[in-house]
């Protein structure tokens, strides 16, 4: 397998990370990449080739300014960034009471060991084993107990077009008990890169902790993105996501969401726009209420402009003491090319009885009488279609807590 | 054997899984032929009692004993309890998707009659009861072949609890709030059904923090209810008296 | 004290259909092999034509492992230590109701569906009954005939009618398509033949009720319903299987064509031995149904009421080809004890304008497990199709599961698809309010779950409906007490 690369990583010799590399890697060659057959890949079907053979590189970061370009956010934020896989070692300046290293470094100090490649089994996510073989690469971030983070982080990840590179990133975020930030990723490249940008966050939320999560995924036309993120909620506590998709030729983002405890929430929300022909745009979702009184709400809408793919796979699956758990789920597509393609499975799973529970799912072209209306009142009929569309998706937007960021990816969208 | 249909000896009743007592002493008897009112402020756990007298799960009696006809009502089940006469006009009625009225009612009055170990009745009896019955209470044939409670109006909801009272023929009947959401037609149209069913074999008892239903169903005893017991009984004028100057003389004593 | 609805102990003693019927079977040996093939092919005077094809499918078989992707758990099934022939002994052929032999015309009875009693019902409904795999007797031919309809056994029809077999057969479901169809075509037995012909409306509602007897016997019979241009005819399907501590294993096959304008109406009532509570014994239920919209305007229209089984396994799909054609399909599932069932339904839509229906109620109680699965695809040439899904479940007790996986495709823009899907439970508010006015909680239950299945049971014949809405009561006693 070409995915599997005999290179020298940093920290072989430290026996905690080299057992955990050789774990994945177990993992990896026992189940390989997804095949038609995989399950939860049944509708993005996957092709190594279709990867062009990426390197991964154990060369230091080498930046020629490039990730530099538009990074004049309209609102504060402590930026992070991430150069062809990259971290950019750096004195964050960290607020008091948050902690941001980079992954190596919290290996070395031992204070990531009780998160680090805890919150899921490799087993079930082929690009995280994957992920987990060439563990090197990535953050630590800790909130402290009670701490509000007022500015978002902002994490950044920029790939050059020179080299065609399979960047495995894992990033650890902790939101200990009470404590609250907001995280942004925003994955961006040179318009000709080709690359493969395959990132695990593994994500815990304590006690009536709340951390807002958005990622504005507008990653090359080339590229291949994977992004898995694994997530634990404790009690009262409370995870927000919001997604983004642009025009990358294959995406899957894939949340794992599970609500340990009484009382913890999630939302994931997300928008994807197929403009790019033979687009390929998979979100899936497993949330799993695996106590009483949690409760999750997921709204994704999409539409498909060109010979394009939309897939939402969600599952909501509802353990049996999980009494009064509330899980929503609606998926909303358009289908506005002869060509396009909309696949959905949203899943129940439900083992308690006193439960709300439901899905939704419908898929569709505009609305022709709304268009004639518009037209009637003078408006070109490619205009009210514009119109529709970003109406249909602002619906999703408007859900977003923090509208300054909604607003910057809205307008770049 | 004693005269009375209804005995309620110092009961204290609460919500099940929950420590606070919501019912604390309460004593109250019923003869037959005679109409109660119990009235008290909102929220003063008027409908407690109801739902305790009829054994609705979630309400947990702590002390005390019920005896109805003779029985005791508290080793009852709730479907025991209606099948033995005891009715209860709910204050919010409650919606069942999918089951017409028509087919309700039929199993309500087949289940009572097999528990007094009478024959059911075969769909021609029971359509011509109910016929007989609808008629008499202003309750459409559309109406019946609704389902039940599903988008009816307060008024149609309440009316169906009457005709069900009618059909069922209980020997306590307990109206819990049952002027809520009625205009002034509806209400007397209520009433006339329930002094239509009631004779000198049957008891009534009727839950309500006015006086408008009082003014069409006479009572023989009215009851201030508050803080979980009666503290004061009486007759019509305790409720006159109640409408004009309001609870406040009896919360208070 | 104040009744709790609570799960109770229920023994599967209560299946009241739970009796062998004493006769002589015509039996093979356990096991199979080409020989057995051969076997049963030549006891039933097969054209060549036939057993090369049985021959083929089991060839095709030997190749393919069981699918294990439902949510399905049950042991490994010995295919070799089942019995694939097993016909009662008869002297000799029936030609009449009155030659059948009496203890199976009492095994009909005992099922509340006597065949005397049709003919007494005034020629309501016409049955051909199969008693293990083979075809009984066939009801009401006569009068049928005079309007050019077929209505035999499928062994009749393969002698009488080799064209029309010969043409339809495995032309909707070919050998090829799952591991069960795979082996049902290698084995089959018996089934039931219909064939109504261009511009008849069948007067009567045709029946066909199965019941498993023999031991260690695989039911695999063969249904095969074809409805020419501008036809119409229902069809009902009724099931039971004697109470054994082993599992019996039924692997049918349903395929209909449906022609020009044409509707076909197929109704199920299943209530095949579940097991007893502890999940011992019971049918295996995998099972096979599909129907061909071939023509435009066409129609067909599942509706089943699944109550038995110790496992199901069913997807009865539409092919919506011609354009305008419609498929519908209803269904209530109600699984109590160890019962397992993963069942739903496939729309594909290829025809431009064609629309599909889906009404899943599902039911679980007990320790049983349900999952409705099902597909609507949308092929890119089906301009202007629509789907229209609702699965409600309702849970009673929180031993139990509910699944709901929904595949949705589509590729054609115009198309409109919605699905809804919700999951709840019988309210504390409903029960108190029934059981106030006299019902005890069973009563207030079997009530709300009819309500609740009400959209689907509508849709059933009338004499079907009652003993449908008396099931869903028995099959979920004492799931509350």
């Amino acid at each position: 397998m070409s995915l599997l690369q005999n290179i020298n990583l940093w920290g072989d010799d430290i026996p905690y990370l080299s057992g955990l590399r050789e774990k994945s890697l177990i993992s990896f060659e026992k189940n390989g990449l997804p095949n038609p057959k995989t399950e939860a890949w049944r509708y993005s079907y996957f092709r190594e080739e279709d990867l062009q053979n990426p390197q991964i590189d154990n060369e230091p970061v080498k930046c020629d300014g490039h990730c530099h370009n538009g990074d004049e956010l309209p609102f504060d934020a402590l930026q992070i960034k991430y150069c062809n896989g990259k971290l950019h070692i750096n004195d964050w300046n960290a607020p008091k009471g948050v902690t941001i290293k980079s992954l190596i470094e919290a290996i070395y100090d031992g204070d990531i060991k009780s998160y680090l490649n805890k919150s899921f089994n490799a087993d079930d996510f082929p690009f995280a084993a994957l992920n987990g073989v060439y563990l090197e690469q990535g953050l630590f971030i800790l909130i402290e107990r009670g701490t509000v983070l007022e500015e978002p982080l902002y994490i950044k990840y920029h790939n050059h077009a020179d080299k065609n590179r399979l960047c495995n990133i894992r990033n650890v975020i902790v939101a200990e008990n009470r404590a609250k930030a907001t995280i942004i990723e925003h994955f961006c490249a040179e318009e000709r890169a080709l690359y493969t940008q395959n990132t695990v966050n593994e994500i815990f939320v304590g006690s009536n902790a709340k951390l807002q999560h958005y990622v504005w995924q507008n990653e090359a036309k080339n590229a291949h993105h994977i992004a898995l993120n694994s997530v634990q909620v404790k009690e009262g506590g409370n995870y927000a996501a919001f997604y983004a998709n642009g025009v990358c030729g294959f995406s899957r983002h894939e949340s794992y969401i599970r609500l340990l405890q009484e009382g913890a929430g999630a939302e994931v929300n997300g928008v994807y726009k197929l403009s790019e022909a033979n687009q390929v745009c998979d979100i899936s979702t497993n949330i799993r209420h695996l106590a009483p009184h949690t409760y999750s709400n997921q709204l994704v809408k999409g539409v498909a402009k060109t010979k394009a793919k939309g897939v939402f796979q969600g599952q909501i699956h509802i353990a049996p003491d999980a009494q009064q758990a509330e899980g929503h789920q609606l998926h909303r597509a358009l289908l506005l090319d002869d060509n396009a393609e909309i696949d959905c499975k949203p899943e129940l799973e439900v083992f308690a009885d006193d439960v709300k529970c439901s899905h939704g799912a419908s898929s569709g072209d505009l609305d022709r009488e709304q268009i004639f209306y518009m037209q009637a009142r003078g408006i070109g009929e490619d205009e009210a279609r514009n119109i529709l569309v970003d109406a249909y998706l602002n619906e999703v937007f408007a859900l977003n807590e923090n509208q300054d960021i909604s607003e910057w990816i809205k307008a770049q969208f | 054997m004693s005269d009375f249909l209804l005995q309620i000896k110092n009961l204290h009743a609460g919500i099940t899984d929950d420590k606070k007592e919501i019912i604390k002493g309460l004593s109250l008897d019923i003869k037959a032929g005679e109409v109660h009112a119990i009235m008290g402020p909102n929220g003063a756990g008027k409908s407690t009692l109801s739902y305790v007298l009829t054994g609705k799960s979630d309400y947990e009696v702590t002390a005390g004993d019920i005896i109805f006809n003779g029985k005791n009502l508290l080793e009852l089940s709730p479907s025991e309890r209606a099948s033995e006469g005891l009715f209860l006009s709910m204050q919010y009625p409650v919606a069942i998707p999918g089951v017409t009225t028509n087919v309700f009612l039929k199993h309500a009055i087949n289940a009572q009659r097999k528990y007094k170990g009478l024959p059911e009745l075969d769909a021609a009896e029971f359509l011509k009861l109910i016929r007989g019955a609808a008629k008499e209470f202003d309750v459409s044939s559309e109406m019946l072949k609704r389902e039940i409670n599903v988008g009816f109006s307060g008024g149609e909801k309440k009316r169906l609890e009457i005709l069900q009272l009618s059909l069922l023929q209980p020997s306590l009947a307990i109206l819990d709030e049952a002027d809520s959401g009625l205009d002034i037609d509806a209400l007397r149209t209520v009433a006339e059904g329930v002094n239509k069913w009631h004779n000198q074999n049957n008891s009534l008892l009727i839950i309500t923090h006015h006086l408008d239903l009082l003014n069409y169903i006479r009572p023989d005893f009215v009851h201030i209810y508050a803080d979980g017991h009666i503290v004061k009984s009486g007759s019509m004028e305790l409720a006159e008296d109640l409408e004009a100057n309001g609870y406040r003389n009896y919360l208070e004593e | 004290m104040a009744e709790k609805p609570q799960i109770a102990d229920y023994g599967g003693d209560k299946y009241k259909y739970g009796f062998v019927t004493d006769i002589k079977s015509d039996t093979a040996p356990c096991g199979l092999n080409e020989d057995i093939i051969r076997l049963i092919s030549a006891k039933k005077n097969e054209p060549q034509w036939l057993l090369e094809r049985r021959l083929k499918a089991y060839r095709h078989w030997l190749t393919m492992s069981e699918p294990h992707w439902a949510k399905l758990k049950y042991d490994e099934i010995d295919f070799q230590a089942l019995r694939y022939y097993s016909a009662p002994v008869q002297k000799v052929k029936p030609k009449s109701l009155e030659e059948v032999d009496k203890n199976l015309l009492d095994t009909y009875n005992k099922l509340g569906i006597p065949l005397k009693e049709q003919e007494a019902l005034a020629g309501v409904v016409a049955v051909d009954a199969v008693f293990d795999s083979v075809s009984v007797a066939t009801t009401y031919r006569a009068k049928l005939a005079e309007q050019g309809i077929i209505f035999c056994s499928i062994s009749e029809a393969v002698q009488n009618h080799p064209d029309l077999v010969q043409k339809y057969l495995g032309s909707v479901v070919p050998y090829t398509d799952n591991f069960y169809a795979c082996l049902n075509s290698a084995v089959f037995t018996d089934g039931s033949f219909v064939y109504i012909p261009k511009g008849v409306k069948s007067p009567l509602e045709l029946s066909t009720y199965f019941r498993i007897n023999a031991k260690n016997t695989g039911q695999f019979e063969r249904t095969l319903i074809v409805a020419e241009d501008d036809s119409y005819v229902s069809y009902l399907e009724g099931c039971t299987a004697p109470q054994r501590d082993e599992n019996q294993l039924h692997a049918a096959i349903v395929e209909i064509v449906v022609m020009n304008n044409a509707e076909v109406k197929y109704s199920t009532v299943q209530n095949w031995y579940p097991g007893d509570k502890d999940g011992k014994g019971g049918v295996y239920n995998f099972v096979t149904k599909r129907a061909a919209c071939r023509g435009n305007n066409a129609k067909i229209s599942w509706t089943q009421v699944e109550t038995g089984s110790a496992v199901t396994w069913k997807y009865p799909s539409c092919v919506l080809q011609g354009d305008n054609s419609v498929g519908e399909f209803y269904s209530v599932a109600i699984t109590n004890n160890k019962q397992q069932a993963d069942t739903g339904t496939k729309m594909i839509h290829i025809g431009k304008n064609t629309r599909s229906k889906i009404i899943s109620k599902g039911i679980s109680a007990g320790f049983s497990n349900q999952t409705y699965r099902g597909l609507v695809d949308v092929a890119p040439n089906a301009d202007k199709a629509r789907n229209y899904s609702q699965c409600d479940s309702l849970l009673i007790g929180s031993t139990c599961g509910s699944h709901t996986v929904p595949y949705i495709r589509n590729r054609n823009k115009s198309a409109v698809l919605e699905h809804e899907a919700t999951t709840s439970k019988i309210s504390e508010e409903q029960l108190f309010y029934c059981m106030q006015r006299g019902l005890n909680a069973e009563e207030a239950v079997g009530l709300i779950v009819n309500g609740f299945c009400k959209e689907v049971m509508q849709k059933l014949p009338m004499e079907f409906a009652i003993e449908a809405a008396k099931l869903i009561n028995i099959s979920l006693e004492g799931s509350v007490g």
